[in-house]
């Protein structure tokens, strides 16, 4: 087995009384493409706020190349190399297309404000290269000086993904990319998550449609009622009669 | 992914909009270093001086709230207290210890910037309008200091120093003189704000004024920068106090209260939030207009006001805005009240 990149232990989290994520374990290796699925409300957007830092866990660790992140702060938990997307959509509206790109470059890279002031090339030479390559990844190279807020929904989906290719991430997490997409454009955001995990990205991907998951997902973990009900290859999840149980009424 | 050598390099903002503001900057240097001193000399009375370094110490006040308000979104509503207290460190260092121009002018700047890093410490945690409701109360609370601290600060009756502008030991007599010297601080000042807000750090600023817990997720430190435009913001405000104690030689605490602060952000809010261009257009407009309208009377507060309201409804992004006012406001009241931004105000925006 490789090493794991990412893992985590009985991450716990509770909203008041609710308890979103109970006690989940899992864990992911480096160059690994892993689904997340579960039922709405099952708590797959929380577990991955309690990965990137945005939620503190009530309980439990998360571990990212063996050293334990629990607890720091989002900013932090990027710059280690994990870089997410979000479920609604968090371009910036009212900047460029890669100006937007260049936020998630000069995270990674820094841009102390003497250096702007200064006009700190070689730093801003990195940002620019990066935002560039960024875009290029994406296919939105002709559209950069555009407005985030006018690019159509199924392209600010792509930049959102590639802002978050800038940061040159190690593990990328990717909150529901296919939802709001017709099938077209779900067939070939497949292929393009595949083809980052050919390049050696790790990337966990929560999603609702299924046959994306399956298709795509080395191995797929499930959640329900923020318990994980199993954590298999496709085939077998597919068969898994807790699972079944779990999406009973819901499609499939 | 690795760094492709194929892709070519591209500046921060297209070579386009580049090449119109060189035009732009040779332009504002051009009248502000040849035509407006001929100007001045031609007609040659004291007024007029006075207006023009008044205007360019309100383009200073514009430009460095751009940098808080405009660029990183924090609505800041006591600018002229960091202002106030740049005047009052500048005013007495010279009225009661002699200590002049050349060495005064960077302590304002740096006293500022240290009274708004410390009062910044426990506030850039807040979100949203609470932030703004904490700026309200530091204003009011250094406006008082200089109100009632009588024993350091005299209080109402303000401070007269004597001496005018002194350049390491010589002095500058003559008003044309003193208007360069003003000229020059708040180009230099302006410019390092262009390039603090129009370069890649000033996207990430920008990015805290979007969507700041997004920003986060980027590998931002948003309470770090959030804290460095607001201490940076405050020590450009700073040396605006300084030039004024300089060039009126006379403060008091009225000229820093909580008007000032609002007249301030009207000036940015008109100009356009996020636009340095809209911030400077947006004071002159404010600092001009009341001076051609002088002899309506005293209404100044009042076209502020009306500058203001009639620019929300009829320009919701001001004259060169990036973002529109009364959107942002919407987002700071949803940020402390979910459901608030939902509710309409206003006709449009
Ligand atoms: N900040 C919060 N405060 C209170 N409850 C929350 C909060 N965030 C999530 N929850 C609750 O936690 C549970 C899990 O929510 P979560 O968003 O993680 O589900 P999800 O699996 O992502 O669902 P979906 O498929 O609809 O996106 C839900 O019941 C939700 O209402
Ligand atoms: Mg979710």
């Amino acid at each position: 087995m490789t090493a794991a990149l990412l893992e985590i232990e009985e991450a716990t989290r509770r909203f008041g009384g609710l308890v979103a994520v109970n006690e989940v374990s899992t864990h992911v290796a480096e160059g690994e493409l892993v689904g997340l699925i579960g039922p709405n409300g099952a708590g797959k957007t929380t577990l991955f706020n309690l990965i990137s830092g945005f939620t503190p866990l009530t309980s439990g660790r998360v571990r990212y190349r063996g050293r334990d992140i629990t607890g720091l702060k989002s900013h932090q938990i990027g710059r280690l190399g994990i870089a997410r997307t979000f479920q609604n959509l968090r371009v910036f509206p009212n900047m460029s297309v890669f100006d937007n790109v260049s936020v998630g470059a000069t995270g990674a890279v820094g841009l102390p404000f003497f250096r702007a002031v200064a006009g700190g090339r070689r730093r801003s030479d990195a940002i620019s290269r990066r935002s560039l390559a960024a875009l290029e990844r994406v296919g939105l190279v002709a559209q950069a000086d555009d407005l985030a807020a006018n690019l159509a929904y199924g392209k600010r989906k792509y930049l959102e993904i590639a802002r978050a290719l800038a940061m040159h991430p190690d593990l990328l997490i990717l909150d529901e990319p296919a939802a709001g997409l017709n099938e077209s454009e779900t067939a070939e955001l497949a292929a393009f998550i595949r083809s980052l995990r050919d390049e050696g990205l790790t990337v966990m991907l929560v999603e609702h449609d299924m046959a994306l998951v399956m298709s795509i997902c080395e191995r797929v973990v499930v959640l329900a009622s923020g318990q994980k009900i199993a954590d298999a290859p496709p085939d077998a999840v597919r068969r898994d009669p807790a699972v079944l149980e779990a999406y009973l009424g819901v499609d499939e | 992914m690795s760094e492709t050598d194929t892709v070519t390099d591209r500046p921060a903002s297209a070579p386009k909009a580049r090449a119109r503001a060189r035009l732009l900057q040779g332009g504002i240097l051009l009248l502000l270093f040849a035509l407006l001193p001929a100007v001045l000399v031609w007609f040659d009375r004291g007024y007029f001086y006075q207006l023009a370094m008044l205007a360019l110490i309100f383009v200073l006040l514009a430009g460095s709230l751009h940098l808080v308000t405009g660029v990183a979104g924090l609505l800041h509503l006591g600018h002229a207290a960091f202002y106030g207290v740049g005047a009052y460190i500048a005013g007495l260092l010279a009225a009661d210890h002699g200590i002049g121009f050349t060495i005064g002018l960077p302590l304002a700047g740096l006293g500022a910037a240290a009274i708004a890093f410390l009062v910044a410490l426990p506030t850039m945690r807040l979100v949203s309008i609470y932030f703004a409701v904490a700026t309200l109360a530091i204003g009011q609370m250094l406006f008082l200091v200089m109100q009632n601290w009588v024993a350091v600060t005299k209080g109402p009756n303000g401070v007269i120093l004597f001496g005018g502008i002194d350049l390491f030991g010589l002095e500058i007599g003559s008003r044309l003189g003193i208007y360069y010297v003003v000229a020059v601080v708040v180009a230099v000042s302006i410019w390092v704000i262009h390039r603090l807000t129009d370069s890649y750090y000033g996207n990430a600023l920008r990015s805290l004024r979007e969507d700041d817990q997004c920003a986060g997720a980027m590998g931002l430190d948003t309470v770090r920068l959030k804290m460095e435009a607001f201490t940076i913001a405050s020590f450009f405000a700073g040396i605006a106090g300084a030039l004024w104690a300089y060039t009126t030689g006379y403060i008091s605490p009225v000229d820093f209260d909580f008007f000032e602060s609002i007249l301030i952000l009207a000036m940015v809010v008109v100009g356009g939030l996020g636009s340095l261009p809209g911030a400077i257009l947006g004071a002159l407009l404010l600092i001009l207009l009341p001076e051609v309208l002088r002899d309506v009377g005293d209404v100044r507060n009042m076209l502020v006001g009306l500058v203001m309201f009639l620019s929300i409804l009829f320009l919701p992004k001001g004259l060169f805005g990036e973002v529109p006012a009364l959107a942002l406001m919407r987002r700071h009241f949803d940020a402390a009240w979910p459901g608030a931004g939902e509710r309409r105000v206003g006709w449009r925006g």
